[in-house]
């Protein structure tokens, strides 16, 4: 099992039906997923992106790059609905066509954040199972979550090498297991939309691979949308279908390439 | 060995003299002129006394202690302890709520203000004073103590708690929320975690120091192992006197050592990784 992540090459050919995961599987979609338009970030007074126009399709893995400063986690934090634009809009649309806000398309996006956001001294297991807080009312989850979620949680982090530190605090483990946790939060989530913020910066070349070969299945797989903020071109080459550039000097100069 | 650079301007840059009057130096400046100002306080009745005489021949009443009271004492502070527990108990459940409220991390700004007038209010009334109301209503029994310090500890704790919230890291509630989450959510995964150890630790702070004013509110009443306290007091039967103040120290240090041990515990946990390093 461990080893089938790092087998699946980037080029996936879409399956005619898609295993049945909520609303997101098997319907053709007409629409995009996600529209931006006219998009502009401003942060201290500049600003870091305008004039942003994207239509990305349902099952894109988007990679954005960009020196640093440049606006990328701005930009992944106004897809995120956690703040406000400037100017211009961004809107997801669902299969049966209707659109959303950001703010209410919350439960539905999966974000692993730069600095992880996990719960210092909550265990990796209760950090993982807080992916789907939003699926289940406060009453529900006041005494824990449901054991099947618990379950399905350690496959998760299982998969990711950490099945060991289940019961460990967040703050007891490494850098790079925190980030691994933050990603099985995410995944765990099975949201439609990832926005992932370097989430490979904590881990080796093996590790990357596979968390990025993960994020490409869910991806080419289930249609799940991807954003991801990367550093490294090679990875951009091997697990992207699309490269959004920013360029930290031209607010108007955002590049959106096709990868090939 | 290389040459040393001259400072990009020349000249070192001096603090001025204005720079240096910021609100810790200044405040300083004012409490040393209180203190001063102060200084008729000391005053004493003006009459020419024997102080250390004096302390020594009352201190000298307390000795040696008369341990045949032993049965009576630790009935009465078993029922101090009860009454402390109870408080303390309630205290917790009511502060909670005044707490999150009370905090500007988690409320809207009028009802941080508004649970905060509350908190000052019942901490400004001395726990004696809560006493004595409570006694005026329920009588003179360990009902009474139990209401009193409620009351008077619910001040409190709930200050410490909304403080415990405070001093939490909002970004990892706020990125919940981001995910979906509602703010009972939130707070209970994002905030609550966190603040736990903090809570716990000041709630068992709260039972030692009840068990401490446990021994006042009795002087009016209100139960417990102040009335012992306040009976031998009224009596002058300073050497039982002696034994209740050991038996309570006892009970206060044993407490104190059980909530010192849970904190490092629990902080040790937290900085493993730092120390590992």
């Amino acid at each position: 099992m461990l080893t089938i992540w790092n087998k699946v090459t980037p080029r996936v050919p879409l399956p005619e039906r898609v295993d049945g995961i909520g609303d997101v599987a098997g319907t053709v979609d007409e629409k995009p997923h996600l529209s931006i338009r006219n998009l502009g970030i401003r942060r201290g007074g500049r600003w870091l992106v305008r004039n942003l126009n994207l239509e990305i399709p349902r099952g894109e893995f988007v990679a954005v790059v960009g020196p640093s400063g440049a606006g990328k986690t701005s930009l992944l934090a106004c897809l995120a609905g956690m703040l406000e634009p400037a100017e211009g809009e961004v809107e997801y649309h669902c299969n049966k066509g209707c659109r959303h806000r950001p703010l209410d398309f919350r439960r539905r996006t999966g974000i692993i954040f730069q600095n992880f956001m996990l719960t210092p001294n909550n265990t990796v297991l209760s950090n993982v199972l807080c992916g789907r807080v939003g699926r289940y009312s406060c009453l529900r989850t006041l005494f824990g979550f449901p054991y099947s979620d618990k379950r399905e949680a350690f496959s998760i982090l299982n998969d990711l090498g950490l099945g060991d530190y289940l019961y460990r605090w967040a703050v007891e483990i490494s850098g790079g297991e925190q980030q691994r946790t933050a990603i099985a939060r995410a995944l765990f989530q099975e949201p439609e939309l990832f926005l992932a913020d370097e989430p490979v910066s904590n881990l080796d070349a093996y590790l990357s691979g596979r968390v990025l070969g993960i994020l490409r299945q869910e991806a080419s797989l289930r249609r799940r949308t991807v954003f991801c903020v990367l550093h490294n071109p090679d990875l951009v080459d091997r697990f992207a279908d699309k490269a959004l550039s920013i360029d930290p000097g031209k607010p108007e100069g955002w590049r959106l390439r096709d990868v090939h | 060995m290389t040459k040393q650079q001259p400072p990009p301007h020349g000249r070192f840059p001096d603090v001025k003299w204005h720079e240096r009057l910021n609100v810790l130096n200044v405040s300083l400046v004012i409490f040393l002129v209180a203190v001063v100002f102060s200084s008729p306080a000391l005053q004493g009745s003006g009459r020419d006394l024997d102080y250390l005489g004096n302390f020594l021949r009352f201190a000298g009443n307390f000795f040696p202690p008369d341990f045949s009271v032993t049965g009576v004492v630790l009935l009465a502070l078993v029922e101090t302890f009860q009454m402390a527990v109870m408080a303390t108990f309630f205290a917790v459940i009511l502060s909670f709520p005044l707490a999150a409220a009370g905090a500007q991390t988690v409320s809207p700004k009028w009802l941080v203000v508004t649970a905060r007038m509350i908190m000052n209010l019942i901490r400004t009334i001395p726990s004696l004073i809560w006493a004595l109301i409570a006694v005026a209503v329920v009588g003179a029994n360990s009902l009474a103590g139990v209401i009193a310090l409620t009351f008077y500890s619910t001040g409190y704790l709930g200050k410490f708690f909304s403080d415990a919230f405070e001093s939490v890291d909002v970004q990892i509630a706020k990125s919940l929320r981001a995910i979906g989450a509602d703010p009972v959510q939130a707070f209970q995964h994002g905030m609550w975690p966190h603040a736990k150890p903090l809570v716990w630790s000041y709630s068992l702070w709260m039972l030692e120091y009840n068990i401490r004013s446990a021994a006042i509110v009795g002087i009016v009443g209100a139960g417990g192992i102040g009335v012992q306290l306040f009976f031998y007091q009224d009596y002058q039967m300073w050497d039982k006197f002696a034994t209740v103040l050991i038996f309570i120290l006892a009970l206060v240090t044993l407490l104190d050592f059980l909530g010192e041990w849970i904190r490092k515990k629990v902080t040790n946990r937290m900085n493993r990784r730092a120390l590992a390093e």
